[in-house]
């Protein structure tokens, strides 16, 4: 059960704390528009050879970094929960009327959010600055961003619970963002891939995102096209939830530094 | 009430503070204050009001814009207590909440336990300083390897396990004279039980004659909680810090 005032205080400590170190939040949209700038041309082979002799290389780099880049929101996540650990705060938080839930939540919440606005700036910046050009229904991207975001911010919560220190998390999440990005083809177009990468790329919530961004921006699709790739997104939500549900331990402590 | 099967109705109740202190670092003082009085259920107004009393209590009120990171020690520690009280709860859980501070800080917190115990509150208060329960008055409960040995009001701790003493410190070894019956001997020092210290050192000093003349110091112990506890977990006294 979920308090909706003491959600809002969560809520508001969370973003207050987000504001007093804007900088990792900056880095979801700093780094991509940086990569894209220069990768763009190289894509445009890869795309014109996959059948889509129109593409300039933006409909590849933009989601692609996007997607990338946004696997951040694993390490900003964790680390959310580390630093309670390393100020002190969490047996205080603990010890406050706020329930598992609401923590989770309070701190999940903000991140899904951070998560959902670096879509919508990379994807305008793509439109406005790198001529991307989007065929099918652009709306149809918000519930793929929003399950996308969810989906990652869940993950981190399940790392969250994994690891016992906050270097752990942060390996995972640096491994986790060039590994899932390379085989779920945010890097490069799954196209290039050879066959065994493209044959386990669907496990990664990358593969989902970018399956769903290519039906809209390259196969002029709408709702339609992203149907599957976020059901698939909100599935692996669950089972990362119930990662997190079983191994999340509220008393374990954690070490925010070794 | 029982805490673990309604901890929403419990936990507003109570003020803990950790003995780690456990302040938010980036948040100014006051943003530290608000958000805990906040998940405890205050509104605006009243949690403000609370800021500042509390605040006023342990000095902080200069310090509300400061960030925890910006803080000394002894202002972090204040701010740490401020956050378990800051609420009004009716049990405070305090673990050793002196620990590291200075001796400023030290008083502050003493005095503001006391006031909240005259206004109603429990307060659990663990400390290896015996010194702050004698000042603060409370019923004690001595904890030796988990388990409570002995628990009762100061004064009657004392009355009953305490015993007074006197302690010779002398230039080299502890002359024979000086080993009475009971008397413990740890270096150049010897502790001699005595109900009635005053008369045992008169009787000693004729006893020990021209060794006065190697005599450094005497003092006599009266009985404390530092007595009551050597007593109640059977510590030696070799074992035990020496006043200085």
């Amino acid at each position: 059960m979920i308090s909706s005032r003491r959600l809002g205080v969560i809520l508001a400590h969370e973003l207050r704390l987000a504001r007093r170190d804007p900088l990792p939040a900056m880095v979801l949209i700093v780094f991509p528009i940086i990569t894209m700038a220069f990768l763009k041309p190289a894509f445009r082979p890869a795309l014109v050879l996959a059948g889509h002799p129109h593409a300039n290389g933006a409909e590849q780099v933009v989601p692609g970094q996007a997607a990338l880049s946004a696997f951040f929101l694993v390490s900003l996540i964790a680390f959310g929960f580390f630093s309670e650990h390393f100020w002190g705060t969490w047996d205080r938080l603990r010890a406050s009327p706020a329930t598992s839930l609401e923590i989770v939540v309070g701190k999940a919440l903000p991140r899904v959010a951070i998560g959902v606005a670096q879509f919508l700036v990379i994807l305008t910046a793509g439109v406005v600055v790198f001529d991307l050009r989007v065929r099918g229904n652009v709306i149809a991207f918000a519930p793929l961003v929003v399950a996308f975001s969810i989906c990652l911010v869940m993950l981190g919560v399940a790392v969250t619970a994994v690891c016992r220190t906050a270097q752990q998390a942060n390996a995972f999440g640096v491994v986790g963002m060039v590994v899932f990005g390379a085989i779920g083809g945010a890097l490069v177009p799954l196209s290039v891939l050879p066959a065994w990468a493209r044959t386990i790329a669907p496990v990664t919530p990358t593969y989902w995102a970018m399956r769903g961004f290519r039906s809209v921006i390259l196969d002029a699709q709408g709702f339609g096209g992203i149907a599957l790739p976020t059901g698939v997104l909100l599935a692996m939500t669950l089972l990362f939830a119930a990662v997190a549900m079983r191994r999340l331990r509220f008393d374990e402590t954690k070490l925010g530094m070794t | 009430m029982d805490v673990v099967a309604d901890p929403q109705r419990a936990c507003p109740l109570i003020g803990y503070a950790p003995q780690e202190t456990g302040v938010y670092l980036p948040l100014t003082v006051r943003d530290n204050l608000r958000f805990f009085a906040g998940l405890a259920g205050l509104r605006r107004r009243a949690r403000d009001e609370r800021i500042d009393a509390v605040g006023a209590a342990l000095s902080l009120e200069g310090l509300f814009d400061r960030r925890g990171s910006e803080l000394s020690g002894g202002e972090r520690r204040r701010l740490h207590t401020a956050i378990a009280l800051v609420h009004r709860p009716r049990l405070v859980l305090l673990d050793e909440p002196t620990t590291g501070a200075d001796v400023r800080t030290r008083g502050q917190i003493l005095r503001l336990v006391q006031s909240l115990a005259e206004e109603g509150s429990a307060v659990v208060y663990s400390t290896h300083y015996l010194h702050e329960i004698e000042e603060l008055g409370a019923s004690v409960a001595f904890i030796d390897r988990g388990r409570i040995v002995a628990r009762g009001q100061t004064s009657d701790l004392v009355r009953q396990y305490g015993s007074s003493a006197l302690e010779l410190t002398f230039d080299g070894p502890v002359p024979p004279a000086a080993r009475l019956q009971g008397a413990t001997v740890d270096g150049c020092s010897v502790r001699i039980s005595a109900s009635d210290p005053a008369r045992t050192a008169a009787e000693l000093l004729s006893r020990l004659d021209a060794e006065t003349a190697g005599l450094r110091g005497i003092e006599v112990i009266r009985p404390t909680l530092e007595t009551v506890y050597l007593s109640v977990t059977g510590r030696r006294y070799e074992h035990a810090v020496v006043p200085q």
